[in-house]
């Protein structure tokens, strides 16, 4: 109802916010002419109908829609999709969806296999004795295709069995026609049962309830046990006149005892007599039948599946409308929804899904997606002071004495401190698995930036740099990171390291490059006037050439703030512990899909907030940028 | 603005279009199996066999894991997944994916599949507890997974205290080798072998049987290749039986299916060794009793789905109706 609700009010401001849009263009013609850039200010708005579109399209090809107007329509269309499962094996045999007659295509196929293996037969190096027993099995097994399709032979019985095979499903095309259909009780008294117990369509662990809830549905439930039955028995009809019965009876005689007196040195003969014995396994197994003997069998289904459409009435328009991409699938004892509506998750059960991740105490894997904890202060002294500081200090590590009892001296004091074998205070620091994921990208781009802004701008300045580094950058820079995935857990383990380096390959040469690039950029004269001024080298570095890089070193971030997330990913998928790629990784090998979608979103606008971050601090630092 | 209209509507258009790709009339069958899985039905499958008694081509795709075979499966790409695992299977199923079980391909005890602990942790079965809080390599949802459950329920170690690493098999050799981890747990005999230059088995072959751990994979086909073409089914299983009486019987080219496998000879005589191929007959007697009402398939199902079922894709309350023996060779 709430989702409804809530779609409604989305369509609303998406129509407001078009109409709104298309007033302003009307007053903007006046002062505002085409390739002012004017004109791309101010479009609040169309973010507002942009967000409005995707949400409602998602809404749509979730299924969302269909739920939360209709939330009965997946339990019909389950009982329809019951009937529709019942039907396919019998739609299969005839060109109904399928182009041409299942015994045809058997039939083309079959032939073209007989003429290849005698082609072979022919072309190969046997003695001609047994190439002409092999090609007269052939033939024989061709004359079995031949006595299957002639109506000649065909077992008087056989017409009437199929008659009565049509019948039944015109009768039953017929009786769901009544209003009052069915008129027998046609659910198990455990079916019952089971329909009471079974939940709402989207409930947790009920995709789509199975059994019918509706008096509509009741109907299409009862007509698919009726039907399996029916097609039950056309498949019992099999096509054995007596001629065909002697013929293959004798045929395989024959195969048989020629097999037999092959020799085992003779293996191609063998070869060739196994094949021709498949292809006549296969043609006595078939059941082909003359083209046209079926053919009330097919009408029938056709003006079944007529009458059955008739009778989905408005169903069938809401599975069309509202199920876009897919519908709801029968298999076995489940319903699934089968298309977009699978692996697409719908809003609110993603909602619900990553509300239930954020709690702490669930998370994913048993880490929270983002949450804190207490981390003691000592960890940090240990993780800043280096341990040899202790070395450091005179005197002696203390040792134990008589009393076997070790008494500290100020040497191990200090060592107790660096070591962080202290209590204290602690304080809370995130943690969770968005967490790490930024921590990850966060030092990956730091240490890419400390690094290769520096080596940039010195080879922008330096003949030795550029031409001693150039060979080094520009044969890494190409290759993609995940080049280097092999050799990252041999060379640095499952920890972060690992990561944490292959972000940082990857920010390096986009920083190097870009600080590069503005520093051989800088306008001359500036430099001159710098000089005459009476500027030392560094003042000139300082306040001339790094500002005037500065537009793009702070692009070259941009872009590798985005190149690092597209990375991470990847990294975390080769040995996960913790991490929104892992989350993603394992979500997909459990089929969670919405959990899938969370990721995708979460990281999404974590790239989002980077971006947005940049943006601010581009406007703050180089407010002249394109202003020169 | 109409521009805009008549790009929103070709969007959603492509989009149906590309959701609800069908496909025709079976003119080839698509089937899914694993390297380093010597098997022998790939004689069956390099000499042709397989096309030569369907009368249609079979198309081979090779896979990593189970998971992916699923995948396939559901975007109508695969037709027949050989030697699935059950892990992946049973999570299929509980995802309600529309695939069936209709043979058991292999039974392994550890030999396929097993957990590697390194020498230098000096861990055993005895003090198997002290790999609570540490670190362990897993691939997640794949028989090794099973095993891993099942080794550490057996040793009573609390699976919750290990710091479980997502790894395949591959990676998860290197970590163990490289000492970053305490114990692999992995399938496939080129990543044990690797494994086992550092390490060793955890549990043997001989102690899993005792504890009753077994695992064995399935053959699983779509509920649309099963209405569509059971005949051609039942063949596939038919030849596949057949190749495993020739390997039963000692007739199997050895050479051609360690080709196949991507593994050599000797390697692959190891594997096989430690593989059963049951019988239509056995299958019926031991996994399928009562056409797959009871028997070890569902009950091996029941535990494991259980077992693996989430909030989300909770356990079935039948696995039988994922059962269908009636492709099983007479």
């Amino acid at each position: 109802m709430l989702t409804g609700l809530f779609i409604i009010l989305l369509i609303i401001i998406l129509i407001a916010t078009i109409v709104y849009g298309k007033r302003l263009i009307k007053v903007e013609k006046i002062d505002a002419v085409f390739g002012n850039p004017e004109r791309s200010k101010g479009g609040y708005h169309w973010i507002i109908a942009g967000s409005c579109s995707i949400l409602l399209l998602w809404f749509y090809f979730s299924w969302d829609v269909a739920r939360s107007f209709f939330p009965n329509s997946a339990n019909e269309l389950c009982q329809v999709a019951k009937v529709r499962d019942s039907l396919v094996s019998i739609k299969y045999v005839f060109p109904i969806e399928q182009k041409t007659l299942k015994s045809s295509d058997f039939i083309k196929r079959e032939n073209r296999n007989i003429e290849l293996l005698n082609n072979q037969i022919k072309q190969s190096s046997i003695a001609n004795k047994d190439k002409d027993k092999l090609i007269f099995l052939l033939v024989e097994t061709q004359s079995l295709i031949k006595i299957l399709s002639d109506e000649k032979y065909l077992n008087p019985e056989i017409k009437n069995k199929v008659l009565g095979v049509a019948n039944q499903i015109d009768s039953l095309s017929k009786n769901i026609q009544n209003k009052n259909y069915p008129q027998f009780d046609s659910l198990s008294s455990e079916e019952k049962i089971a329909i009471k117990k079974q939940g709402f369509w989207g409930e947790t662990g009920a995709e789509v309830p199975f059994y019918p809830n509706t008096k509509f549905g009741l109907k299409f439930d009862a007509a698919s046990k009726e039907l399996n039955k029916i097609v039950e028995q056309f498949f019992l009809i099999k096509n054995n006149s007596e001629v065909f019965e002697k013929k293959s009876k004798e045929l395989d005689s024959v195969i048989e005892n020629y097999r037999d007196t092959l020799a085992e040195s003779q293996e191609v003969e063998t070869q060739f007599a196994r094949e021709v014995s498949k292809i006549y396994g296969r043609v006595t197994r078939s059941n082909i039948f003359p083209a046209n003997v079926l053919d009330p069998v097919e009408q029938s289904v056709v003006r079944f599946e007529e009458v059955q459409k008739k009778e989905q009435g408005s169903l069938k328009i809401i599975d069309t409308l509202l199920f876009p991409g897919g519908t709801v699938v029968a298999s076995g004892q489940t319903c699934s929804e089968q298309g977009s509506g699978r692996w697409l998750p719908k809003p609110t059960d993603t909602l619900k899904e990553f509300l239930h991740l954020l709690d702490p105490n669930q998370g994913y894997k048993n880490v929270p997606l983002f949450w804190y904890e207490m981390m003691g202060i000592n960890k940090v002294v240990d993780f800043i002071l280096p341990d040899w500081i202790a070395d450091l200090v005179p005197g002696k590590y203390p040792v134990h004495n008589n009393e076997g009892k070790v008494i500290s001296n100020f040497k191990s004091n200090v060592l107790d401190i660096v070591t962080g074998n202290f209590e204290l205070f602690s304080i809370p620091v995130p943690s969770g698995h968005i967490w790490d994921s930024f921590l990850r990208v966060f030092l990956g781009l730091t240490l890419g930036i400390l690094c290769g802004v520096p080596l940039g701008l010195f080879m922008g300045l330096s003949r030795f740099a550029a031409g001693y580094f150039d060979p080094l950058i520009e044969l890494y820079r190409p290759v993609p990171p995940l080049a280097w995935a092999p050799l990252i857990i041999t060379v640095f383990g499952i920890d972060n390291s690992g990561k944490i380096f292959l972000l940082f390959i990857v920010s390096f040469a986009i920083m190097v490059i870009s600080a590069r690039a503005g520093a051989s950029g800088t306008q001359l004269s500036k430099i001159h006037a710098a000089h005459s001024l009476g500027a030392s080298h560094w003042q000139i570095l300082k306040e001339v050439i790094f500002p005037n890089s500065l537009p793009e070193i702070l692009t070259g971030i941009r872009v590798a703030i985005g190149v690092c997330w597209g990375t991470l990913v990847a990294a975390e998928f080769l040995a996960g512990t913790t991490g929104i790629g892992f989350v993603e990784n394992v979500a997909r090998k459990y089929m969670q899909y919405e959990v899938i979608w969370i990721t995708i979103f979460v990281m999404g606008l974590l790239g989002l907030l980077f971006d947005i971050g940049m943006r601010k601090i581009i406007n703050k630092t180089i407010p002249w940028r394109g202003k020169g | 603005m109409k521009k805009t209209i008549i790009k929103t509507l070709g969007l959603i258009s492509s989009l149906l279009v590309f959701s609800s790709s069908a496909f025709s009339a079976a003119k080839e069958v698509r089937a899914a199996f694993f390297l380093e899985w010597a098997t022998p039905n790939q004689e069956a499958k390099v000499k042709k066999a397989f096309d030569k008694a369907l009368g249609v081509p079979v198309k081979w795709t090779n896979f990593n894991t189970g998971v992916e075979m699923t995948e396939a499966m559901l975007s109508g790409a695969i037709d027949i997944s050989y030697s699935q695992g059950m892990t992946p299977f049973v999570n299929a199923v509980n995802a309600k994916a529309p695939i069936k079980m209709v043979d058991i391909a292999v039974e392994y005890g550890m030999s396929g599949t097993g957990c590697v602990v390194s020498n230098a942790s000096g861990i055993s079965k005895k003090n198997a507890r002290e790999l609570e809080g540490k670190k362990v390599a897993v691939p997640l949802n794949t028989m090794a997974d099973y095993a891993f459950k099942m080794i550490m329920k057996e040793y009573k170690v609390n699976v919750s205290k290990i710091q479980v690493v997502d790894m395949a098999p591959a990676d998860g050799a290197v970590a163990l080798v490289d000492g970053n981890v305490t114990m692999a747990c992995m399938f496939g005999k080129n990543s044990i072998d690797k494994a086992l230059t550092k390490g060793k088995m955890i549990m043997t072959t001989e102690e899993a049987t005792k504890a009753g751990i077994t695992s064995f994979d399935i053959t699983s086909a779509t509920d649309k290749f099963i209405k569509e073409n059971p005949e051609m089914l039942r063949t596939f299983l038919q030849v596949t039986a057949e190749y495993n009486k020739r390997f039963r019987d000692g007739k199997s080219d050895l050479n051609i299916i360690a080709k196949d496998a991507g593994m050599d000879l000797a390697k692959t005589k190891n594997q096989m060794a430690g593989f059963k191929f049951p019988t239509p007959a056995e299958q019926r007697k031991v996994y399928f009793k009562n056409n797959g009402k009871s028997g070890k398939a569902v009950e091996v199902l029941t535990f494991m789905g259980n077992m693996f079922g989430t909030a989300a894709n909770p356990a079935l309350k039948d696995y039988s109706t994922t059962i269908n023996t009636s492709f099983l060779p007479k």
